[in-house]
């Protein structure tokens, strides 16, 4: 065992020696991350702006102004008061989402049912909020309608006083209104409409896109490691150093537990860098870094013996790394580092967690957003260390079977 | 089949009978020698001649086809580790990590023959010492010469003290001073008590490190014995080459009637239109006549050369062809 520690100590000596190609796995990552993140990681509630003119500044005009802003409405929309020129300047330089005008007048249209207009002017660059601000005033105006037709005979009294009512007539119209709501109120309270409420299971609610994309990003640069690091054996091979480790007594087997010992050394860091970074960002909670790190320390040393495997493969350096690096493209894009596997429609999502670099990517998120501290399941550990031993079995295999001794 | 006719007080290496075959093509056929401690065996031959088929087999990085091959007692392939743990091995090709410090690399091979603690350190600064590059230690191979890779090279092959070296054509493309540097370390390792073997196609260096070698040519083992014992199958005949333009088969009856004529010693080593070599005693006296020979039959002599007898000519004697062809 001491020679695979010596292999191990050896590989990292040398890995310091070129740094550079490090930075490049990392670097590349964290910048797409980065990007990716500013687009989605914003998540700020809208909130648009409501210019309201009032023309006719009465009781009935204040309170479609307030309809405007109670309730939950008001998180969605702020209510400024203003005159028409400086509404529709601003409105057309998009700072507010719309422009309601209440003409002069028009409690008096309303009280005396005679036609009426609210001109109301939306920002078209914006889509939800003024479609908000249309559905609110057409319920407003609908909810007006049946209000005057319901008490139209106590309206009418009002409206044909010409003098200040007396307490009597006052009490009376009270009286009235009452009576009219109690009768309507049995329909009303409960409605005669039995409505079934039926709530959905609760669910967990979904993390960030930015924090789903996370997983695809760390697996990137450790994709990227892994293949760096598999070019290592042809590297060997032309240094000569192959050849005079087999004319030695040193086990093969040895020698290649010493490369994966350092391989799963230099991603674990590779990929702790990025992982710390995004923890950082999500604010996940750090209980899930172990286990993570071991997880993308494993899975990377599982996708280094494949790639080595596999650039053995071929009969020079060349060929090797052009076909390797052919494959690590078309594996991130499926394993759903450009795409958060969780946003992709579902038949391409199982695709992509069918892959090896997906598979582990779907496990890793699992963990990041998993309130339990191990989230990732016993079969998954197994499927990834097979992967990584059978990798490592054949890469012997190679070696002993003329790769070393060419 | 030539055997050898020297006895070694302790036999190290071992080869007996063996062959390596590529589908039909021969590669090596049926090799035997052995060599003792404190020897350096050269095994002699121009490229493709099969030297460095011989050594990997020796080394363990080819199986044979069949025959044998032991390091110390050990068969190369039915106690392999045990084998190749008494063998250092110095390739022809540099076998060097370029981005590991010098001192690293010898600690490394060290360690892959099981050399640890005090010991590994101990015999890597005695190697270091040897190579000369103690105070290069730390540095990176890929900031040295060629000469300087190649002292490294031989290092990483002795550091564990191995009682049989494997030296194939270590002076390819080395500069004189790193040659001569070279040629005092394998001259101190078999002082030391180490069984050299030692590939070249150079017969000078051959000449001047081996006590005893084997010719090879074709994968075939032609010529075996020390050099005294070579040479002397040349006698103390001269080598007489003639340069110029010679008809083919006119000269060669001038030449042969000159042998009839009482120049029994007289041989060709070879012919063709543009040069001819012979071998002869006291060539000089001999010279007026071969020139009259030769000219009577319409060819021209430009260039003469006459040259004492050595692995050279004797390999031309053998095989017809000059050895670095």
């Amino acid at each position: 065992m001491s020679f695979a520690l010596s292999s191990f100590r050896k590989d990292l000596a040398r890995w310091r020696q070129d740094f550079m190609a490090t930075l490049i796995w990392v670097a590349i990552p964290l910048m797409l991350g980065g990007l990716i993140t500013i687009l989605m990681g914003s998540e700020v509630r809208p909130h648009g702006v409501l210019l309201l003119v009032d023309e006719d500044e009465t009781f009935l005009s204040e309170l479609v102004v307030g309809a405007y802003s109670s309730g939950e409405l008001g998180e969605f929309i702020s209510v400024e008061k203003t005159d028409f020129d400086d509404g529709l300047e601003r409105v057309n330089e998009g700072e507010a989402s719309g422009l309601l005008v209440i003409p002069q007048g028009f409690a008096e249209a309303f009280i005396e049912s005679e036609p009426v207009t609210l001109t109301l002017r939306t920002n078209p660059s914006q889509t939800i909020l003024p479609g908000i601000i249309r559905n609110v005033t057409e319920i407003l105006l609908d909810a007006g309608f049946y209000a005057h037709q319901l008490f139209s005979d106590e309206i009418q009294t009002l409206t044909s006083m010409t003098e200040e009512p007396s307490d009597a007539q006052v009490a009376a119209m009270a009286v009235a209104i009452q009576n009219k709501i109690e009768s309507v109120a049995p329909r009303l309270f409960p409605p005669a409409i039995a409505i079934d409420v039926v709530e959905p299971p609760h669910a967990e609610p979904s993390p960030p896109l930015a924090l789903l994309f996370m997983p695809g990003v760390i697996m990137m640069a450790v994709v990227f490691a892994a293949n760096g690091l598999a070019s290592d054996f042809w590297r060997e091979r032309e240094q000569g150093t192959l050849r005079r480790l087999v004319s030695s007594p040193a086990l093969l087997g040895e020698f290649l537990a010493g490369k994966a010992l350092a391989a799963a050394a230099i991603i674990g860091l590779v990929g702790g860098v990025t992982m710390v970074l995004g923890f950082l960002y999500h604010d996940i909670t750090w209980v899930h870094l172990p286990v993570s790190l071991v997880w993308i320390a494993v899975s990377g040393v599982a996708l280094f013996a494949w790639f080595s495997a596999l650039q053995m493969l071929f009969s020079n350096p060349k060929t090797a790394s052009l076909i390797s690096m052919m494959l690590v493209f078309p594996l991130l894009m499926a394993g759903g580092s450009f795409f958060p596997l969780a946003v992709l429609p579902d038949w391409i999502a199982a695709i992509g967690r069918a892959s090896p670099n997906g598979f582990m990517a779907d496990r890793l998120t699992t963990e990041v957003t998993s309130a339990a501290p191990v989230a990732i399941d016993l079969s998954s550990w197994v499927i990834v260390l097979a992967g990584a031993i059978v990798g490592l079995v054949i890469c012997g295999w190679r070696l002993r079977t003329g790769f070393a001794r060419a | 089949m030539p055997q050898p006719d020297t006895v070694w007080f302790t036999t190290m290496l071992t080869v007996s009978d063996l062959s390596k075959n590529y589908g039909d093509f021969v590669a090596v056929d049926r090799i035997s020698f052995s060599a003792g401690d404190g020897t350096v065996f050269g095994l002699l031959g121009p490229n493709g001649a099969g030297k460095s088929t011989t050594i990997n087999c020796i080394a363990g990085l080819l199986k044979p086809t069949s025959g044998h091959a032991a390091v110390a007692g050990h068969d190369v392939v039915a106690d392999g580790k045990a084998a190749r743990s008494n063998l250092g091995v110095v390739p022809q090709e540099l076998a060097l990590y370029e981005d590991l410090p010098a001192i690293e690399n010898l600690r490394y091979w060290g360690r892959a023959y099981g050399l640890t603690g005090q010991s590994l350190d101990t015999r890597v600064d005695e190697v270091l010492e040897h190579i000369g590059l103690s105070d290069r230690a730390k540095d990176l191979p890929k900031e040295f010469s060629g000469g300087m890779k190649r002292r490294l090279n031989f290092g990483c092959g002795i550091v564990h003290k191995p009682p049989v070296i494997l030296l194939d054509e270590p002076t390819v493309g080395v500069d004189p001073q790193s040659r001569a540097r070279l040629f005092e370390m394998v001259e101190a390792e078999r002082d030391a008590g180490a069984c050299v073997l030692y590939t070249t196609h150079y017969m000078e260096e051959a000449e001047r490190l081996c006590d005893s070698l084997a010719i090879i040519d074709h994968g075939k083992l032609i010529a075996q014995g020390t050099v005294d014992e070579l040479r002397a199958k040349l006698g103390a005949r001269d080598v007489l080459q003639l340069t110029g333009h010679f008809p083919v088969e006119p000269t060669k009856q001038a030449i042969s009637a000159l042998i009839e004529r009482g120049n029994d010693d007289l041989e060709f080593l070879s012919q063709d239109a543009d040069s001819i070599t012979l071998t002869l005693s006291q060539a000089s006296q001999h010279l007026p006549a071969i020139f009259e020979a030769v000219t009577g039959t319409g060819g021209s002599v430009t260039e003469t050369s006459l040259r004492s007898p050595n692995l050279e000519t004797l390999f031309l004697l053998l095989t017809g062809k000059e050895l670095r062809e």
